[in-house]
């Protein structure tokens, strides 16, 4: 049991932690939640099927298809959906603008992909263990994502332009920064991580457009728990929710299990608004 | 301005004269109209894509040798697209715009829960092979009926299978959390219970739950003998299916027919891990000993095979149940009319129509025509030409 609870439910907190991440790289350019992270998820399962499996295009390719294809529906998402509503931020109008955009995705893919769960295929041709490919490739992909937005915040002159813009845009701009086109950058690059999480995970969630929902719901969970904007909290809240969630289904099982998740977080942000790695903000008053 | 007594004497006169004018007659060799209202694309079209070759055959057969008393038929198709505005719409145009004498669909029940009472009001007569049971009922809808089996049929069947047929007690009953998979749970419960056997585990898990592996650890500490999922979600059970086989566990799945579909097939892990599924399907439409078909349906079979129409991706019961609904309709307006009130005074009389996919019988306080004992188990590891095997324990 204990094997299993820690197997898959870091597995899933895995991908949970990409989906928060995701959010997290849209929400630092643009001060904006998209809701379209889990609708990045859903795709990449169901275009890595659809590239590997079905269109019969080599692994990697297929894989770099994918992430292109994460990254155009992220610039595609900021061009649609955030764009037309930054000047009224305080009007939450992003909500409704990401979630339709993210609602049209879903539909599109249920008309032309189906509404059946389809297979995601096997991408390393090894044989079945406990420890399966299914749970540690999402492993594998949140911890490559996590060096590299490291290495890319840290050590890269377009890493420290996307820290200068999330902490202050009118700033960034006033040095001389491309704010539009910086912002454009971390669309893609949150579209690729999106798909990179689908695609990570596929072969546990399957190539299912319900999928969509799901992630957007728990993958905002991290973004809450840990913080909103960092990463480091979202990985942290990701991996203890996919770990609470898997423990559950094995004491409480069914449908109680996603009530104990909820309300295991409802009592957290009570306890404190912010995010468990979060700071509280200071208001002048 | 005033009326005179002259106008009003003209109008009365012009109105006596139109309100006498002959109705245009129609001719007797205009086509009988028959609406038809499939889900022919979208989501939810794979069983109206298979229904649909069986209705174009029948419809092509029937107007070669002669059509209806010399009238040939018309099939007016309004696709629904999977969506039930889309069948109201298509309804509605059949009903008022296209006079039809007679409705077939829609083939979803989603789709008819909205359609079935809109033609109930139009007293157009319906024929539908829906199974959510509160799609009939001679009091609210009695020019509707149908000619497959209900939900009640259906989980009846499982039931007799599991407690009857494999003499199992102990059975695990889990669903997803659609209404559809709670609403067999909650009827299906009580059912198992009446025939004596003992519900050791009963729950309803979200479909999208990637791992099954505490539920089915948890039937297997209750002492499940067998488990009975109720869903229509290939990936919720074929979830069960690969984890049932990577426990090594030997118990029997028994239930709906999406156990033996395709969809299902392709999401298993191990070809093998389909062995002991027993999904529902129709003993008319199944082979017995010998590995044949009964001889109608063979028949039939051959029927479809020259006109090359394609067995591999479908299912036989699909395009058997296409078939016979016309020729059903069509024996009504034969025997006595196309007017509506005479199809559903032929049809609450009709005794043991001889279908392909099965014997239909209704009367005015039964508009479900499909008998009990037709509804089977079948190996779901057995599928050929859109047919299974019956599954061990039921006689040819």
């Amino acid at each position: 049991m204990i094997e299993s609870i820690v197997s898959t439910g870091v597995a899933i907190g895995c991908i949970y932690a990409l989906i928060g991440i995701t959010y997290n790289v849209m929400f630092s350019a643009s001060r904006v939640f998209s809701f379209t992270a889990g609708t990045l998820g859903m795709l990449g399962g169901v275009l890595g099927a659809l590239f590997i499996a079905q269109m019969g295009v080599p692994l990697i390719a297929g894989f770099l298809l994918v992430l292109a294809a994460g990254a155009v529906f992220g610039i595609v998402t900021e061009i649609v959906a955030v764009r037309p509503v930054l000047k009224s931020l305080d009007q939450h109008l992003y909500v409704l603008s990401t979630l339709a955009l993210a609602l049209m995705v879903q539909q599109f893919t249920a008309i032309e992909w189906g509404t059946e769960s389809r297979p995601f295929p096997r991408l390393f041709d090894i044989a079945r263990s406990d420890f399966d490919q299914e749970f540690w490739l999402p492993m594998l992909a949140c911890a490559a994502v996590i060096i590299g937005l490291e290495l890319l915040y840290r050590f890269t002159l377009v890493g420290r332009a996307f820290l200068a813009i999330s902490e202050d845009n009118y700033a960034a701009r006033a040095l001389g920064l491309p704010e539009r086109g910086l912002r454009m950058a971390s669309f893609a690059l949150a579209g690729m991580i999106g798909a990179l999480a689908g695609f990570a995970g596929g072969e546990m969630l399957l190539a299912f457009f319900g999928n969509a929902p799901i992630l957007t719901f728990y993958g905002f969970v991290p973004v809450a728990l840990g913080g909103m904007g960092n990463n480091r909290g979202a990985v942290v809240a990701g991996l203890l929710l996919g770990l609470f969630q898997q423990a559950a289904n094995f004491l409480v099982g069914g449908i109680f299990a996603s009530v104990a998740v909820f309300t295991v977080f409802i009592i957290v942000l009570l306890a404190r608004p912010e995010g468990l790695a979060g700071a509280s903000l200071q208001r002048r008053v | 301005m005033p009326i005179t007594r002259r106008q009003a004497l003209g109008s009365a006169g012009a109105a006596i004269a139109a309100s006498t004018l002959a109705k245009p007659a129609i001719a007797v060799n205009d086509p009988i109209r028959v609406g038809y209202l499939p889900a022919l694309t979208g989501p939810s079209s794979s069983t109206g894509i298979g229904i649909n070759r069986g209705i174009q055959l029948a419809v092509q057969e029937i107007n070669a040798a002669g059509g209806i008393n010399g009238r040939q038929i018309e099939l007016i198709t309004r696709d629904t697209q999977s969506d039930p505005t889309k069948a109201v719409n298509g309804a509605a145009e059949l009903s008022h715009g296209q006079n039809v004498s007679v409705v077939f669909g829609p083939v979803n029940s989603g789709e008819s829960l909205a359609v079935v009472p809109l033609l109930a009001r139009t007293n157009t007569p319906q024929v539908h092979p829906c199974w959510v049971d509160t799609l009939t009922d001679p009091q609210k809808y009695p020019m509707c009926f149908r000619n497959a089996p209900t939900n009640q049929q259906i989980g009846a069947a499982a039931n007799r299978y599991v407690v009857e047929v494999l003499k199992r007690k102990k059975v695990a009953v889990i669903s997803d959390t659609t209404g559809y998979g709670t609403a067999s749970v909650n009827a299906y419960v009580p059912m198992l219970q009446g025939k004596g056997a003992e519900v050791v585990y009963q729950g309803n898990v979200d479909a999208a739950n990637p791992d099954l592996k505490p539920e089915l650890l948890r039937m297997q500490s209750a002492g499940a003998e067998a488990i009975m999922p109720w869903s229509v979600n290939a990936g919720f059970l074929s979830r069960i299916i690969n984890t049932r086989g990577n426990m090594g566990w030997d118990v029997p799945i028994v239930g709906q027919t999406t156990l033996g579909s395709g969809q299902t097939k392709a999401l298993l892990e191990k070809p093998e891990y389909w062995a002991k599924v027993y999904p529902n399907n129709f003993r008319n439409v199944c082979y017995g000993q010998g590995g044949k078909l009964p001889e109608r349906t063979t028949a039939f079979v051959d029927r479809l095979k020259s006109a090359k129409i394609d067995m591999g991706d479908t299912l036989l019961w699909w395009i058997a149940l296409g078939y016979d609904s016309p020729r059903m309709i069509a024996d009504a307006m034969k025997a006595i009319g196309p007017e509506p009130q005479q199809i559903v005074g032929y049809l609450n009389k009709l005794k043991g129509f001889p279908g392909v996919y099965g014997d239909i019988s209704f009367s005015p306080d039964r508009h479900n025509g499909y008998p009990d004992e037709e509804v089977v188990m079948v190996e779901a590891n057995s599928l050929k030409d859109g047919a299974f095997n019956l599954a061990p324990g039921y006689s040819s």
